[in-house]
């Protein structure tokens, strides 16, 4: 009887919601399997195909299904060095998400920080703060992380910290505006009247109640910087050429579309693109379930 | 999709509006060229791009053939008075774009040109190095005395294109980009040049030569290979040359185009650090540094030329676009050894060949080399690579655009580098490649590996100063083995070159890869 009465906890309300859209629960699950298959790249592939002394160029470009010279069936083909396509489209995705999700959540946190910090202060900090996001945010993202890999080279760690610069101001900007509103609510008064120190309120209060728009920010993100690594990787960017992720194998693979092999540029694409519709998916029911005024 | 696709989606669109607006005229033809052109100026960089423009509007005293053999240009012959001094009998009746007469005065005007360039990035003082003066005999007769016994003059002044000394006297670069000085003897001459994009020429109607065929010439500039090859498919050009490998047989096999196909005189190979002890990125299995000059011991060059799988390179990579290399200079060239044989490819016997030099775990290197110069440079790269790795020579791979693989070559930051070389003569190829480096002789410019041999110095030195032919090759063929013998680089293949056209134009395909739109022939069904 007092379970009924009790106030069902935030999360599982969210969660029982979220699953209530059929698509947004198959794109869950998909997000699920391809992170899965991210995961356990080197244990799921038939090669490892960053190891060179594993290629073999007399199995270049062998179509879908064909056999490989060392016994193995090449399902989704192979690319111009005789590497497998499976192989590489897990090990690329692997990158392509571990860079999508790391440098997010730095941003995250990067921005986080700054919008809470900008929105206390107040005054020409804050101005100054807004500012400068501006500026950041009339840039094409990816005109920025080009010119930054210009100036500091080439490298996956590199990549990471251009899409940490290219993504936090929006963070920083959504939270100035989440948290510009919730200063003003009674309980931040109660908790100053309290004798609650600055941080204490900004990370135990306020905090909280800014987070679903970020959240939501968050997971549209990840996909945006997915895509940006792929775009960077395919203007020949990113990770050594013999170490391809996604953008790679596309660019490697658009010299031989005319030729009719489609395969290397087509299945990195299209496990590219299932990647960023399933993470849209799932962002977009978080937005649905998190904004009440949506409900 | 991605940028690159759409582009060249826009591209054919576009062709397709002009092509139903209004067909280019029968005497027009549009050439696909496939490297960037960085100024029009023919006396400032020796890249091929930029001379294969240049060519058109402006020529040279010695001429060579689609197979490089010497023929006259706007010299009709020439002799050596005595071992220092040669006569240039130059052409008569051969005008100027502007109408005005070419004499003795322009060649020597266009002789000093290239040296008194400030800020040149060069490549033209190695031709005109051994010139101690050249004078004007009579307006048709040209003497040019060499600073000590040069048989390759000839050769040499093929580089020097002859400009207007009216036209290009106190002109820039930057004249010529304008068109100002763009008044040269050639075929054609120049109407307007947009950088980056096209240069469009008209036909000079007083050429000496004869009549070309085309009344318009556009040469545009389209370095992405799906994007050249686009553009043929969909009408927009006649012509593209170097013709991607991967789209060749689609190419060969469609009936409204025609392919056209030789052994380039360009041979790509790899260099390899023998004058540091420790050379850069070399280390062993375990990160350790080797022994000295890993690369001096002629066992692990030959391991490494045994590694590699030449046949699976031209097959595979190249889709037939290559001949496997043994020599330094290509079948047709002047001073090529038929006897001479690739290594075979033999991993085993790679194996046993490292371990006896002491590396029984092979070692690690770091193979550089350009992204955007030679035929599928970067594919080359990365399967040399992966054919090192599998002898135990763990291989890195790092691509770059040329501007920044020579701007590190330079910094002598690499040690085993990727290289393509096009000469007219074995004995030339072995001076810039080979020789022990001398900056003051001009020897050894590309030689990066610093290799030195004596024995193949002195050979080279006694050719090149023999102006009789035939003693010449002689002696360019035996240095050229001895070289080749001792691995002075490893030799990966020579490039095979193709044009793809309109199937009723015909095209005599040259051995040093130039593209002439006075050389393309209509109406051949």
């Amino acid at each position: 009887m007092s379970a009924m009465i009790a106030a069902p906890s935030p999360l599982r309300e969210a969660s029982a919601s979220f699953v209530r859209d059929r698509i947004a629960l198959a794109a869950m699950v998909l997000l699920c399997l391809l992170l899965t298959a991210a995961l356990g790249a080197s244990l799921l592939s038939p090669q490892n195909p960053y190891d060179l002394a594993q290629l073999d160029i007399l199995d270049a470009r062998l179509a879908p299904g064909s056999a490989s010279s060392a016994g193995g069936t090449y399902w989704l083909g192979s690319d111009g060095q005789g590497r497998d396509l499976l192989s590489a489209i897990l090990y690329g995705l692997r990158i392509s998400l571990g860079v999508g999700i790391l440098s997010t959540l730095v941003a995250l946190a990067l921005g986080l920080a700054i919008g809470l910090a900008s929105a206390r202060a107040g005054g020409w900090i804050d101005a100054l703060v807004m500012r400068v996001v501006d500026l950041q945010l009339s840039f094409p993202s990816i005109l920025v992380a080009l010119i930054l890999l210009a100036v500091a080279g080439q490298g996956v760690d590199r990549i990471i910290v251009a899409l940490i610069v290219v993504q936090w101001a929006y963070y920083a900007r959504t939270v100035r505006g989440a948290a510009l509103v919730e200063l003003k609510r009674e309980y931040v008064d109660a908790a100053v009247c309290a004798g609650y120190g600055e941080a204490r309120i900004l990370f135990r209060h306020v905090l909280p109640n800014v987070l679903p728009p970020l959240i939501v920010v968050a997971t549209v993100q990840v996909a945006h910087a997915i895509a940006l690594e792929a775009t960077l990787s395919f203007l020949g960017l990113g990770l050594p050429i013999t170490e391809p992720s996604l953008g790679l194998l596309i660019a490697n693979g658009y010299t031989y579309l005319l030729a009719g092999q489609y395969w290397i540029s087509m299945f990195p694409g299209l496990a590219l693109l299932l990647t960023i519709v399933a993470i849209n998916l799932v962002g977009d029911r978080l937005r649905d379930v998190l904004n009440p005024r949506l409900q | 999709m991605n940028k690159k696709a759409m582009i060249s989606f826009a591209s054919s669109a576009f062709a397709l509006m002009l092509l139903l607006t209004g067909p280019a005229s029968a005497a027009d033809l549009r050439i696909g060229l496939s490297g960037e052109v960085t100024s029009l100026d023919p006396h400032l960089l020796a890249s091929q791009p930029n001379l294969t423009v240049a060519r058109h509007v402006f020529e040279s005293l010695t001429d060579v053939d689609p197979q490089t053999k010497l023929i006259p240009g706007l010299a009709e012959s020439w002799r050596a008075l005595d071992a220092l001094t040669w006569e240039f009998k130059l052409r008569r009746g051969v005008k100027f774009h502007d109408g005005s007469e070419f004499t003795a005065e322009d060649a020597v005007f266009s002789i000093a040109r290239p040296l008194s360039i400030k800020g040149s990035p060069g490549g033209f003082a190695s031709s005109v190095r051994a010139v101690e003066s050249a004078t004007a005999v009579d307006r048709h007769t040209l003497r040019v005395r060499t600073k000590y016994p040069y048989g390759a003059l000839p050769e040499e002044l093929n580089s020097i294109l002859i400009v207007s000394r009216k036209h290009a006297q106190n002109a820039g670069p930057e004249d010529f980009d304008s068109g100002r000085a763009m008044v040269g003897t050639g075929p054609y001459r120049f109407v307007r040049y947009q950088r980056g994009d096209r240069l469009e020429l008209a036909r000079h109607d007083n050429w000496w030569g004869k009549t070309p065929p085309w009344t318009r010439v556009t040469l545009r500039v389209i370095p992405a290979d799906p994007s050249r090859t686009a553009a043929l498919l969909s009408g927009e050009l006649d012509v593209i040359e170097h013709v991607p490998s991967a789209d060749l047989k689609n190419i060969i096999k469609n009936n409204k185009l025609r392919v056209s196909q030789n052994t380039s005189w360009r041979t790509i190979l790899l260099h390899l650090d023998q004058y540091r002890a420790q050379p850069p990125g070399v280390r062993g299995p375990d990160g350790k540094p080797l022994a000295d000059h890993p690369f001096r011991a002629l066992r692990v060059r030959r391991a490494m030329s045994m590694a590699i799988n030449r046949n699976a390179i031209a097959e595979r990579v190249m889709e037939g676009l290559a001949v496997p290399a043994a020599n330094i200079v290509s079948p047709d060239v002047f001073g090529h050894n038929t006897a001479l044989k690739p290594l075979p490819y033999d991993p085993e016997g790679a194996k046993r060949l490292l371990e006896e030099a002491g590396y029984p775990k092979g070692f690690r290197i770091t193979l550089v080399g350009p992204n955007n110069r030679y035929i599928n440079d970067q594919q080359i790269l990365q399967t040399v690579a992966q054919l090192l790795t599998r002898v135990g020579i763990q291989t890195r791979v790092e691509a770059m655009p040329m501007s920044a693989f020579l701007g590190r070559v330079r910094k002598e930051e690499t040690a085993v580098s990727l290289l393509g070389w096009g000469s007219f003569a074995a004995d030339l190829a072995l001076r810039s490649l080979v020789a022990t480096p001398n900056p003051e002789k001009g020897y050894g410019a590309w030689n990066w590996g610093r290799y030195a041999n004596p024995k193949v110095d002195t050979l080279m030195e006694q050719a090149l100063a023999s102006v009789d032919r035939g003693k010449r090759e002689a002696l360019a063929r035996e240095a050229n083995t001895l070289a080749m013998q001792d691995l002075a680089f490893i030799p990966l293949h020579h490039q095979v070159v193709s044009w793809a056209m309109r199937a009723d134009l015909a095209y005599a395909p040259r051995t040093d890869e130039f593209t002439f739109a006075h050389h393309f022939l209509p109406g051949v069904r």
